[in-house]
């Protein structure tokens, strides 16, 4: 066996992925291709003719299994824990007690007190559980460097302690195990006190393991030599190389040749050259890579080595080259990941954009401030006209600050003594910060604050400023966030990248997902080996931190504003506060706000901010880091998780647990494909651009420098007719509100093009992650493809395909539709793009001085992109070879109607938003439009008022919102709403008459949307019934706390006695919680609101605390479930539309029910979006759903008090069975009738199970009775039925056994998409 | 007819026959007996959930004689009475038995369908009386009734030259919301002279919460003190009308009367059953507030009052940044002790004349905003938008 060892490791791992692998991917490009070409004329769409893919066959059964559900206990009430629950949800006072220890560990701050804290924490099961082998390794670690630096003269009672933890793991007194990591330690623990040779004094440790005895422990738990030798432990390559010999001569010892071998191929990779060609000039000599043979590596299935073999010893090379710790580490990344790591110099820049981010913020700014010294315009005058001296200034002043008041906070703590944690409620203000404040440099500190609170200004829809709670959270936030980048960087190694397709394999096969998942643990495992532990912080101490560099700025940061005296004409100047704090009502509601002074907010708009922005803000210069783990992947230091979740630990846990259990690997793979898409900034549009804003005017979107509509003028009569001022004032407002609104676009697109300037010939990438349903964004704010028409016309892709025929083609219809035209049939919308040459010609030559066709677009931006690519295309010797970077798009032609239409089987709806096969496209808004004036004929006859003004006034656009949104819930009072302001745009209904006009209209609209969609209704309302039986059942482990009401809950001051009621409603914690198909669990966030206060220097501030769950908010929960549902079905769609286009290299971008690829691979895609929808929606998707309630709701209770006031659960009649209740014991046991129920649902319960055909009419009326006095009843007085009587009897019923059967399946068959034509357009 | 001695059962009809004799001795048409109220005039709707209204005929006429006549600083001859919120008009009735030469004209403002039925007919029964059915609450009444012409007769009086000997407001303040906006609004009319006033000094006269009025009736260090009273002390003297204890208890004298609904969701002092005072207000001769200055006035008040109970000198940053440098003019030691504010007191704690030095400082301060209307801080929700 012949081989380097790179071509060996790229080819090795994992060994079964060679043997199976399928010619699934051969069937792409080129055959395909051909296969498309149309012979002649201009088919409409091709579709492939091809039998379908193998790969879509593996997809549709990967599909059809079973997915993997992620079952978490339902979170308990605040007032209650118990073990399980304690180890999946940690509540902020022990998450505290971790920060703190964190914190402490760092830099050896105060390490008697973290270990303090860890002794605490580790006698008390919820503490124990949270601490992995990471922490302990903390712990070794931070003894021993104890040992050696703080207290070097005492360093034997810390050594000590080392080996005292270290017998605890070893010994498995703990949940945690060593890891390599912490043999490492404990080698150079050996070596530095215990070794004859020992580098530091020697000491005598009784319990000291020696090289053998650690060496075998090694072996006991598998874990090879190589990575213990090679760990970050060891900064010094005279330390590793000591172990390297030490493990040897155990190992001779011991007589363990392999490990003997093994290391001897450490110590020879860590004396090799690095590739000489990788990084070096040419001109230097080619050193001769030492060659290494007969290596034998065996891997485990997570991707580790197991075992090496070297047959043969290594010949020496007669040159030594010194022992190279990095070189080890680089080569052994590469073994063990098989495949390339990142080389340096590519990502070069990304990291030390992201690096040292606020370094070269130092740098800019202090360089402009001295730039402005040389130039003599440091005078004050002067100087207040840039940003950018500004914030080198305040910087100056808050570093100073900031460090002397952390000097006098940690002075104060230690007066105070170590009391702090454990009255931790009654905190002070800054009490117990220094830990935190000293993770980073004053330095740093301010620069955070400056940049967080600069960046954070016109956020929260507070103009020129930003809420209060907001910018303190975000403040500490990026304090942390800046604390654990560090941390990431400090081992500098180096970062594994997606080489894209590295298994011959399906994604969707079980050995392929296997695969990549195996790939995924060992670079998961790699990262975190190589980061130090950190812990997240709780919401209170990411605030005080906050608040107190935000205080800090606000007191020194100032500017100089000139004004003049009104009594005396003067011109005066003023020291004013940059940033000052004040009060703001909205809705009745008092907030506090911190605000730019004016001068700065108005340069916000105009000068350059790139100070301002974070890499995170950011496209990123290589491909993101791959999604190793919920909190790994995209940017390379900054921690991002890979979902956006807004304060619900739920679905923190959820996550989490899912990524451990393998059950996101294609959500993680999907969202590499979409970050692995290269992108570029469209140099043409950037420039004319630039031009329309320098020249400052309003043009496309674009606002203008200065608010350009006409101010209202004061009427004559203003001071003495108080109507006439009202008028004024609310125009006034009106004006307001609109150069506010004005201002804020300006900063918004300030940032886009500050943004594609620094990137202007670079391919970049947008790192993506998932909202809480799954569908994907990139994390970038600012500039990305999900953006507004201009952020979508600044990008292009970053590699250019010819454009073939069919991509001309497409590229014209494309043209057609972002005009607006896209109503037509395709060969329509070709001839409209011929018609219009001359036209797009123009607006290619001459977008500012010419004939503007370009700018009456509906997106006229992407528009101009599209004629300037469109004329070169024709213009170019032969269009067919050009070469196009443009992408084009297929949307969805109402996407979330097509996902109910299939999942309903609904012919008619299906026709409507043309799943159908149809010669053109069929426009649902178009229709209903129709319907509805239809329906309103009728009225006309009757000479209805709204009907006979509004015939022939309902055109598209008027229900156009409302038809979308009714998908995803829309109310009659949001569809007056949205219908409303279209009549008001339509400007030819009297304003007064708008809003009875938009009732009359909006109950139309929802009828006959009701009419056509009949399907779509019956699923919404099945989902929604789901959702609220869901949402108001219990856990079975908690029926008797429930009802016990005589027990009391809680402890100290906060316990209660509650009655029965008030405790059910406290148990109701079960939130709806389901499984994409691709695996991922959806967690429904919606709980009743708790917050919390916290007082600041600035003002007191009330934020929720994520981790103390509250009980489920039961309305929302139901309400906001079908359009939940409806999008995690189409993020299903979307990434197994991605993950179909990377098997088959098609370039592929997506913003949600939107695709986009170049315009040579549209047939292609198109064949492939019609694919996965039929596999998704073949695998019978409400079936399952079902029966993943019935699984995941298995034994939950819903207290029959809770139904007795609903109006819902239509049809839960039959279904509805089983009913059992603590005191149906009396019933007699000849009357339980068993013989049906399955035998685990007997034992489970030692209650009664009641059968009894009288007892279910009863219950039946009883729950049905209330229904019907609803209406009639007035406020307040609960009438009491003799129904309601019998259902006090029988306190719960089964949860499953009351969910509604599904909804009837219509005949619509899906696979028909295949052959419709303008299913996406 | 009296002579029938009454027995247990007949009692109460008999009550009420005597007070239907009380006013059939009037001309005007009658309202319902007060029993009845309840179910009449249904208070369920939104609409007039918010209104409360005398009841009582008695409580009636003494609350008009505290308004016009007698002790009243507004009493006077030939009146030009404009009445908002009547609702079924038991004040209005009590107007028009004041002696004749009281009142020339009555114009009654009222837009509930239920309680017009009660108040056109008095149109046909006094021709002194005009109905209007339009809200008091919106400034287009005010124009409507002026366009038709039902104010051709009222004089414009100089402001100096005392109080209008014509027109009088009188209303019934809506237990809501709206009704302490509109009082405020009123008070607001004062100094620039609008509304009403562009007619002269015009005393008004209200039936409103005991609630509201102790807001505006509130001095320092009292905790009510909040913007109203500060408005209301600088531009009009108000005074209690009428012995508070007379209209009490709550149910005896008004519509509607006290509900145990649990439910409710207003605070105490908006539902019905809070007590009820009665109240005349009198413009100020000489106005603290000079023309165009109420919307600097607005909005230090305004700001401050949301800092109500924290130190001048701290509170003042919160109006605009750099507003601190206003404090070295509110202290300056070369102005004599009555020109300079203890910035160590709350704005809560603050006398009017302490008020009239702060705006004036912030009329005098170069860098004070110019755009004075707060709401609009929130636009809309964030700059960075995604699309979804």
């Amino acid at each position: 066996m012949e081989t380097t060892l790179l071509s060996y490791s790229r080819q090795n791992l994992p060994r079964p992925a060679r043997l199976y692998s399928t010619p699934s991917k051969r069937a792409n490009a080129p055959a395909l291709a051909t296969a498309t070409q149309p012979p002649s004329g201009y088919p409409p769409y091709m579709p492939t003719a091809q039998p379908t893919d193998a790969s879509v066959n593996d997809m549709e059964g990967f599909l059809r299994r079973r997915t993997s559900y992620t079952m978490l206990p339902t979170p308990l009430p605040d007032d209650e824990t118990n073990p399980l629950n304690d180890f999946y949800f940690t509540d902020s006072p022990t998450q505290d007690l971790l920060s703190v220890m964190d914190a402490c560990l760092h830099n050896l701050y105060d390490v008697p007190r973290a270990k303090g804290i860890f002794e605490r924490l580790r006698a008390t099961d919820k503490g124990e559980v949270l601490l992995d082998s990471r922490v302990y390794n903390s712990f070794i670690e931070a003894f021993l460097e104890m040992a050696l630096d703080k207290d070097s003269d005492q360093p034997a009672g810390w050594v000590e302690d080392a080996w005292k933890l270290f017998h605890e793991l070893d010994g498995e007194q703990t949940n945690a195990r060593p890891t390599a990591n912490t043999y490492a330690l404990m080698l150079l623990a050996w070596l530095r006190y215990n070794s004859e040779s020992g580098l530091i004094k020697p000491l005598a440790f009784t319990d000291a393991h020696d090289p053998a005895a650690l060496l075998r422990s090694m072996i006991d738990r598998q874990i090879p030599v190589t990575l213990v030798v090679s760990d970050r432990a060891f900064t010094s390559n005279d330390e590793a190389s000591q172990a390297i010999q030490a493990l040897s001569k155990a190992a001779v010892e011991m007589g363990l040749s392999k490990i003997v071998n093994e290391l001897g191929m450490a110590e020879s990779l860590g004396r090799q050259e690095a590739d000489p060609l990788e990084d070096v000039p040419e001109a230097k000599p080619v050193l001769r890579r030492k060659k290494l043979e007969n290596i034998q590596m065996t891997h485990a299935e997570d991707g580790r080595i197991v075992d090496i073999e070297v047959q043969g010893p290594i010949e020496n090379d007669s040159y030594e080259i010194p022992f190279n710790l990095e070189t080890l580490r680089k080569h052994l990344s590469q073994v063990v990941f098989a495949r390339r790591v990142l080389a340096e110099d590519v990502a070069a820049r990304q990291k030390l954009l992201e690096e040292s981010v606020y370094d070269v913020a130092v740098e800019r700014l202090k360089h402009q401030a001295e730039l402005f010294d040389e130039l003599g315009l440091s005078n004050k005058a002067m100087k207040s006209t840039d940003l950018r001296t500004w914030m080198w200034e305040w910087h100056q002043k808050l570093q100073i600050r900031l460090k002397a008041e952390i000097d006098h906070i940690v002075q104060e703590e230690n007066r105070l003594g170590r009391k702090i944690e454990s009255k931790s409620g009654e905190m002070k203000r800054s009490a117990g910060l220094s830990p935190f404040l000293s993770l980073l440099t004053p330095e740093k500190l301010s620069l955070i604050a400056i940049m967080e609170l600069m960046h954070l200004q016109g956020t929260g829809g507070v103009a020129d400023g930003m809420k209060t709670a907001r910018a303190l959270l975000a403040v500490g936030k990026a304090v942390e966030l800046e604390h654990k980048a560090e941390m990431c960087k400090k081992s500098n190694l180096p970062i594994p990248t997606s080489s894209g397709r590295t298994s011959d394999h399906s994604f969707f096969t079980r050995l392929g997902y296997r695969d990549l998942q195996a790939r995924r643990v060992a670079a998961r495992k790699f990262m975190e080996d190589a980061e130090d532990w950190t812990t997240d912080w709780t919401q209170v101490v990411r605030v005080k931190v906050g608040s107190f560099l935000v205080d800090a700025l606000m007191d020194v940061a100032t500017v100089m504003r000139t004004g003049v005296d009104k009594r005396t004409g003067e011109a005066i100047s003023e020291e004013q506060p940059a940033f000052f704090h004040s009060y703001e009502y909205l809705r009745g509601y008092k907030l506090g706000v911190i605000k730019l002074n004016p001068l700065i907010s108005e340069k916000m708009a105009k000068e350059s901010i790139r100070e301002t922005l974070h890499p995170r803000h950011l496209p990123m210069l290589v491909k993101p880091k791959p999604w190793l783990s919920h909190d790994q992947g995209g940017y390379l230091y900054n921690k991002t998780w890979v979902m956006r979740f807004k304060e619900s630990q739920e679905q923190q846990s959820y996550l989490r647990h899912a990524s451990s259990l393998g059950n996101l690997e294609l959500i993680y793979a999907s969202l590499d494909v979409l970050g692995n898409t290269p992108w570029k900034i469209n140099r043409r549009i950037f420039d004319i651009v630039l031009e329309v804003w320098n020249s400052g005017t309003r043009w496309c979107k674009i606002p203008p420098a200065a608010f350009d509509a006409p101010e209202p003028e004061k009427p004559e009569n203003f001071d003495t007719d108080p109507r006439a001022k009202m008028i004024y004032l609310t125009r006034q407002k009106q004006y307001a509100l609109g150069r506010a609104n004005n201002h804020s676009d300006r900063c918004s697109v300030n940032y886009k093009i500050e943004i594609a300037r620094a990137f202007l010939g670079d391919t970049i990438y947008f790192p993506h992650n998932v909202d809480f349903r799954g569908r994907a964004y990139p994390l970038p704010p600012h500039l990305s493809h999900i953006g507004d028409d201009l952020s979508r016309g600044l990008l292009m892709f970053g590699e250019a395909k010819p454009l073939g025929e069919r991509g001309l083609r497409w590229l014209k219809i494309h043209l057609a539709n972002l005009y607006g035209y896209d109503k037509a049939n395709f060969d329509e919308r070709v001839s409209f793009v011929h018609d219009h040459l001359d036209d797009i010609f123009d607006s290619a030559d001459n977008p500012l001085e010419g004939k503007k066709w370009w700018t009456k677009a509906d997106d006229p931006w992407q528009c101009l992109a599209t004629c300037i690519e469109l004329k070169a295309a024709l213009q170019s010797p032969d269009p067919h070879t050009y070469e196009c970077a443009l992408p084009v798009h297929q949307d969805g032609t109402c996407n979330g109607l097509q996902h109910y239409a299939a999942l309903g089987g609904d012919a008619q709806g299906a026709r409507q938003v043309n799943l159908d096969v149809t010669d053109r496209p069929s426009d649902v808004y178009t229709f209903v439009a129709e319907m509805v004036e239809k329906a309103m004929e009728e009225d006309v006859k009757l000479d209805h008022k709204y009907a006979k003004m509004l015939t022939g006034k309902i055109s598209r656009k008027v229900v156009k919102q409302t038809v979308m949104t009714t998908v995803y819930g829309v109310t009659f009072i949001g569809a007056r709403e949205q219908i409303e302001k279209q009549l008001k745009d339509r400007g030819d209904i009297a304003a007064e008459e708008c809003w009875l006009a938009a009732s009359y209209v909006a109950k139309k609209v929802l009828l006959c949307i009701g009419d056509l969609f009949k399907g779509a209704k019956d699923i919404q309302t099945w989902l929604n019934s789901c959702a609220r039986l869901i949402a108001k059942s219990i856990p079975p482990d908690r029926l008797d706390a429930a009802t016990d009401v005589e027990r009391t809950f809680g402890t100290g001051r906060k316990m209660v006695k509650s009655t029965e009621a008030t405790r059910l409603k406290k148990e109701q914690m079960t939130s709806v919680v389901w499984t994409t198909p691709l695996g991922l669990p959806i967690v429904q966030p919606y709980r009743a609101t708790r917050r919390k206060q916290i007082i600041t220097s600035l003002q007191t501030v009330f934020i929720s605390d994520p981790n103390s769950p509250t009980s489920v908010n039961a309305s929302k929960q139901a309400s906001a479930f079908p359009p939940n549902f409806i999008h995690s079905l189409d993020a299903t769609h979307m990434m197994l539309t991605a993950l179909e286009c990377k098997t088959q290299g098609v370039t592929f971008a997506s913003v949600h029910d939107s695709y986009w690829t170049h315009p040579s691979s549209i047939d292609q895609m198109s064949t492939i979006i019609r694919d996965t929808f039929i596999a998704l929606h073949s695998s019978d998707v409400l079936g399952k759903l079902g029966d993943e309630f019935l699984q995941r709701y298995k034994g939950y209770k819903i207290p029959v008090s809770s139904l007795k006031n609903t109006s819902f659960i239509p049809g839960f009649g039959p279904t509805a069975r089983r009913i059992s209740g603590s005191k149906a014991k009396k019933q007699s046991a000849s009357e339980v009738d068993l013989a049906d129920e399955p035998a685990d649902e007997v034992s489970e319960e030692s209650k009664s199970v009641v059968r009894t055909g009288d007892a279910d009419a009863q219950v039946l009326a009883a729950l049905q009775s209330p229904v019907d006095v609803g209406e009639k009843k007035k406020r307040g007085r609960p009438s009491v039925t003799p129904a309601a009587a019998v259902m006090d009897e029988n306190k719960f019923v089964d949860l499953t056994s009351f969910l509604p059967p599904l909804p009837q399946k219509g005949v619509f068959d899906v696979s028909t998409i295949k052959k419709s034509l303008y299913f996406f357009s | 007819m009296l002579n029938l001695r009454p027995s247990g059962y007949f009692k109460s009809t008999l009550r009420w026959s005597c007070r239907r004799t009380f006013t059939s001795q009037s001309r005007l048409p009658p309202l319902p007996p007060p029993s009845e109220w309840k179910d009449i005039f249904s208070s369920s709707t939104v609409s007039s959930r918010d209104r409360v209204s005398l009841r009582a005929p008695e409580t009636a006429q003494l609350i008009a004689e505290s308004f016009l006549s007698g002790a009243s600083s507004a009493n006077g001859e030939g009146k030009i009475v404009i009445e908002a919120f009547p609702g079924p008009g038991a004040l209005s009735r009590a107007l028009l038995e004041l002696p004749a030469s009281n009142i020339q004209k009555l114009i009654i403002l009222e837009d509930h369908p239920d309680y017009l039925k009660y108040l056109k007919p008095l149109e046909a029964a006094d021709s002194r009386v005009k109905v209007v059915p339009l809200s008091g609450f919106d400034w287009d009444t005010y124009s409507h009734i002026e366009e038709i012409g039902l104010l051709d007769d009222v004089k414009t009086v100089p402001w100096s030259s005392g109080l209008h000997p014509q027109l009088h407001f009188i209303s019934h303040l809506q237990h809501t919301i709206k009704g302490e906006q509109l009082i405020a609004q009123l008070f607001r009319c004062i100094p620039d002279g609008t509304w009403l006033y562009k007619y002269g000094r015009v005393p008004m006269s209200f039936v409103l919460s005991d609630w509201v009025w102790e807001r505006i009736s509130a001095v320092p260090p009292n905790s009510n003190r909040c913007k109203l009273s500060v408005i209301a002390e600088a531009t009009a003297t108000c005074t209690l009308s009428l012995d508070p204890a007379k209209l009490l208890p709550y149910d005896d004298h008004f519509h509607p009367i006290t509900t145990k609904y649990t439910a409710e969701k207003r605070p105490q002092p908006r539902r019905p059953g809070y007590p009820l005072v009665a109240m005349n207000l009198i413009p100020h001769d000489d106005q603290l507030i000079t023309k165009g200055m109420l919307e600097k006035w607005d909005f230090c008040l305004r700001r401050l009052f949301v800092l109500k109970s924290t130190p001048l000198k701290k509170a003042i940053s919160s109006l605009a940044p750099g507003a601190q440098t206003m404090l070295k003019m509110l202290t300056d030691s070369s102005l004599p002790d009555s020109q300079r504010v203890d910035i160590g007191k709350a704005p809560r704690h603050l006398t009017l004349a302490d008020w009239a030095l702060v705006i004036r400082a912030f009329d005098n301060w170069p860098f004070a905003p110019e755009d004075l209307m707060i709401s609009d801080a929130f636009t809309r929700q964030n700059a960075v938008r995604v699309v979804l």
